[in-house]
């Protein structure tokens, strides 16, 4: 079907449908890569409920496992078949709302090679986050923790008993991110996301110092899996696959008091004390608006509002933190959910800037693109500030509570600059009018047939990309652009440019 | 409110320049006015551990620093040949830091030791008895680099200093275009975010202008598609906030790529780190501030790596040489451009680490640290404020891993950068809102 016929067609039945197109399309800007023609209408055909049902089993997308060693025999550093992968999947795999999920929990727990050098140690850590996006947050906590990368990262391996001959004591990293970052964060929390404050009205914090140097403790004694043809040691030399076990020989076992006045008993095993712990910080109340927070942030809306926050710290503290209710929550809220219908109002601090991989594979995806194994469109992420898998720290790409002008939280303008905003523009021309790279391909022919009628591209440009939801400003300067080019390819071109530059397209809304 | 930088679009302008703003409007001035004054702040993420930086070496210091570093203990062979103060006392640097200790050497480099965020002073014994406020979220990175860069140690700064002093200069007129005071050459800082004035960040080597444009009227059409959007109210906060960025962007590329085609380049070698590009980029523009119309700037800088919480000698043999060397290699440019005296450098960090190690041959967060400025203008060969006691538990201690209570604030080691850039003393109690609470006592190592 034409897609303009298609239009036709779906304003007509509108009623009769599950859900409009807009609707179809803005959905699928929050729980995939970006809509794409077919997806669109596949999701109008079977709507949220039964869309949600066939994503939570589709095929899972796979990052390839890499060499440990490169060809001159040192540590093989190249993620590039890594990144191009994700790529791939990203543009053309079916598991889109667990991708996204995914990688929303892998910006929360990061690991980065900037620490960690061995390119294989990624396949293994992202498929962490994948095979638990629709678990529970207890077994992300569980596997990041016993992951040889993160072991690597935040100095959980090999983190040995204080020894006080050689003046050591606990280290005290994984500890203290594992609070701050991962799953409490620095102040105690209400249910809907604000600071629980004390009788003088001063937010009260999960923990302190002294806590941060227990929790050291009760976190000693794991090491590395052993490399396969050695012998274990007490403390092994890193190794990515598998899981790191416990070295009872270095480990604390005297009592230490945690947050919140809990105490991790003293004469328990590694493995006890950890069980402890993660039993003890999943009944933490603050954990549910924390984790909750964050994900409808990554999702849907850098600022969302109490009561959103509240609506999906409630399922997710009632499921005892099992994800798929919560990304469900999360994507049919009300909230969410109110500007599917045109001309809704929505709050003004509602919706996100794209990130950079996300918005080159949405891009990628409404240009009908073909993307090769060899693609290095990481690049592109990379000069926008989201290097895949080199996060610059352990606080990831952007904060949560990074603030833009005005005060209002717009986590993804942490990298976006006066540089990376005109670079932005500079790969969508690259896009449009060059190429992204020798195994990039976009297909515009859908645009371009359109052209005929720039009324007809403008708006089917605005169907893909703002879900029908174009600005009367937006849609005279596209057709403004157009309609000054003299090819129906250069009107294609001039119209997507500057649809796919403008602040409405780059921030979903 | 927003700020952006008044986008004006100019219907005449040509597509192929770009040009918004008429470049006819900037001082055709050649060289930089002879009251030219740069900061350059030289950020360290990670927490530097600067207990390793510089090392007193008198008998009892390095007694105590060798017995309680343990495995991280530099001896004799890791370290420079020792140095002297003005006032004749020893240390030694890093031994991967020579240039530094050169510039030390030469009067060109002083330290500020055990300086880091405050509200108010305090000692060990007020710190344990929680007796006065202390800086919000201790020891964490994400709460100690922001403090580093608002001056406001209770948190929640919206507003970096550099930023507040850059909107005293816009506000003074300081300077005669409106290009941005604050220029990063590492994205987005805080440190540069004015209440009225936003930075701008260039990547070492990068453009803002933005491409596939060339002077035909069909092109001419979409390139005012783009930017009649920038000027249109979404209301949409976020949708907002993205194009004042892009129309800052616009705004500025255009001027700076015509100020830098007026450069020369550098005789200077600068290293091939992130580092050493970031500073050449640095004193390429400073080279044609006039052109700007500049004369007063800020730049950022930065590095990463430094949260050495394992395998810290090692990260610290990789890291220090590209701090030393770029850091060197930038004051010589300035020296080559003849404005050594007019730009000075600044060293921050997230905090300092624990001098006591952890099991796996690295350190955690810590508190106070030593920081470093260089420059023409600045007092070198001196140390200034305090180093602690070497001594787990000892007076200058939090609890007992050896994490130093500052006992210089960052509020007197920005106010002593901005009252040497040009700021009254009557506005430094607004830029620096603590600073009083230190007696409003500046430091030495600026005249």
């Amino acid at each position: 079907m034409r897609p303009i016929l298609c239009l036709l067609v779906l304003s007509f039945c509108a009623f009769s449908q599950q859900m409009t197109g807009r609707a179809a399309a803005r959905f699928l800007d929050q729980a995939t890569w970006g809509p794409t023609p077919q997806a669109i209408d596949v999701l109008e055909k079977k709507g949220i409920t039964d869309w949600l049902e066939e994503q939570y089993g589709a095929k899972l997308s796979d990052l390839p496992d890499q060499p440990l060693l490169d060809s001159a025999g040192k540590t093989n550093q190249n993620l590039a078949p890594v990144t191009a992968a994700f790529f791939q999947n990203a543009v053309n795999g079916p598991d889109q709302l667990r991708q996204r999920v995914a990688f929303a929990l892998s910006e929360i727990w990061v690991v980065s090679q900037t620490t960690v050098p061995s390119a294989y140690a990624f396949p293994p850590y992202w498929r962490i986050f994948r095979d638990n996006a629709f678990k529970n947050y207890r077994d992300v906590i569980k596997a990041v923790t016993l992951s040889p990368a993160m072991g690597k990262y935040l100095n959980m391996a090999n983190n040995n008993k204080a020894n006080p001959a050689k003046g050591t004591a606990a280290n005290e990293n994984y500890a203290r991110e594992l609070m701050q970052l991962f799953t409490l964060g620095l102040t105690e929390l209400n249910p809907d996301g604000s600071p629980v404050l004390d009788s003088s009205h001063s937010p009260v914090p999960t923990y302190n110092q002294a806590v941060v140097t227990n929790m050291a403790k009760v976190l000693t004694g794991w090491t590395y899996p052993v490399t396969p043809g050695t012998a274990a040691k007490n403390n092994n030399p890193a190794y990515y696959f598998g899981q790191m076990y416990a070295v009872e020989a270095e480990h604390d076992t005297t009592s230490k008091a945690i947050f919140n006045g809990l105490t991790i008993p003293a004469g328990q095993t590694a493995d006890q004390d950890l069980d402890t712990l993660i039993d003890d910080l999943m009944a933490q109340p603050t954990m549910a608006p924390f984790v909750s927070q964050q994900l409808i942030q990554h999702l849907v809306t850098s600022n969302p509002s109490p009561a959103y926050i509240q609506r999906v710290s409630e399922v997710f503290s009632s499921m005892h933190g099992a994800l798929r209710p919560v990304v469900a929550a999360i994507l049919t809220d009300p909230e969410a959910r109110a500007g599917d219908v045109a001309g809704a109002a929505v709050s003004p601090g509602f919706g996100h800037l794209r990130e950079p991989v996300l918005f080159l594979a949405s891009m990628l995806r409404g240009l009908n693109a073909s993307v090769g194994p060899a693609n290095t469109l990481n690049g592109y992420s990379q000069e926008l500030g989201q290097n895949l898998f080199v996060a610059p720290s352990v606080f990831s790409y952007f904060s949560p509570q990074y603030q833009i002008e005005g005060g209002l939280l717009g986590p993804e303008f942490q990298i976006h600059s006066t540089q990376t905003s005109a670079d932005r523009a500079n790969i969508v021309s690259a896009a449009l009018y060059g190429t992204l790279d020798k195994t990039t391909t976009l297909n515009l022919t859908p645009f371009v047939d359109l052209a005929g009628n720039v009324g007809n591209l403008v708006n089917y440009i605005g169907y893909i990309f703002v879900h029908s939801g174009m600005s009367a400003v937006l849609t005279q300067a596209a057709t403004a652009a157009a309609a000054a080019q003299s090819t129906p390819l250069a009107k294609a071109q001039a119209a997507l440019y500057v649809v796919l530059t403008s602040s409405e397209c780059q921030v979903i809304h | 409110m927003f700020t952006r930088r008044g986008f004006i679009r100019v219907a005449s302008a040509s597509v192929g320049s770009l040009a918004l703003r008429p470049f006819g409007l900037l001082p055709a001035m050649a060289q930089s006015a002879s009251n030219y004054r740069a900061l350059v702040c030289v950020f360290m993420f990670g927490g530097n551990d600067s207990n390793n930086t510089i090392i007193p070496m008198d008998d009892s210091s390095f007694k105590a620093y060798t017995s309680i570093r343990g495995s991280l203990a530099l001896t004799a062979a890791d370290l420079t040949q020792t140095v002297y103060s003005t006032s004749n006392a020893p240390y030694a640097f890093h031994g991967k830091l020579p240039e530094l200790a050169s510039l030390f050497s030469s009067k060109e480099l002083a330290v500020v030791a055990n300086v880091g965020s405050l509200v108010q002073p305090l000692t060990r014994a007020q710190y344990q008895a929680a007796q006065v406020p202390v800086p919000v979220n201790l020891f964490s990175h994400s709460d100690q680099q922001a403090q580093w860069q608002t001056s406001i140690a209770q948190g929640n700064g919206s507003t970096g200093w550099a930023g507040r002093v850059a909107d005293y200069v816009e506000a003074q007129k300081m300077n005669s275009s409106t290009f941005p005071v604050f220029f990063s050459v590492a994205g987005n800082a805080l440190l540069g975010t004015g209440a009225t004035t936003q930075p701008v960040a260039v990547a070492p080597g990068g453009s803002l202008n933005l491409l596939g444009f060339n002077s035909t009227p069909a092109q001419q059409a979409r390139y005012d598609s783009l930017t009649s959007l920038l000027t249109t109210d979404s209301g949409l906060s976020l949708a907002q906030a993205a194009n004042n960025i892009l129309a800052n962007s616009i705004n500025d590329a255009t001027n700076l790529s015509n100020a830098l085609a007026k450069g020369t380049n550098l005789t200077t070698a600068f290293p091939d780190t992130t580092l050493g590009q970031q500073l050449q980029q640095v004193a390429q523009i400073i080279q044609v501030a006039g052109y700007l119309g500049m004369n007063r700037q800020i730049f950022f800088c930065s590095a990463g790596g430094f949260d050495t919480h394992g395998g810290e000698l090692e990260t610290h043999d990789a890291l220090y040489p590209q701090v030393s060397q770029a850091i060197s290699a930038f004051y010589s440019a300035t020296q080559e451009l003849g404005m050594a005296d007019s730009v000075t450098t600044f060293t921050e960090s997230d905090f300092n680490r624990t001098f006591q190690p952890a099991t796996t041959n690295g350190s955690d967060h810590a508190w106070g640290g030593h920081h470093m400025v260089i420059g023409g203008a600045v007092a070198g060969g001196q140390i200034f404020g305090a180093f602690p006691a070497f001594e787990l538990g000892g007076p200058n201690d939090t609890d007992t891993r050896g994490r130093w209570i500052p006992t210089t604030a960052i509020d007197q080691y920005g106010a002593t950068l901005a009252s040497w850039f040009g700021i009254p003393d009557s506005a430094l109690s607004t830029i620096f809102p603590n600073f009083a609470n230190f007696g409003s006592q500046k430091l030495a190592f600026l005249g």
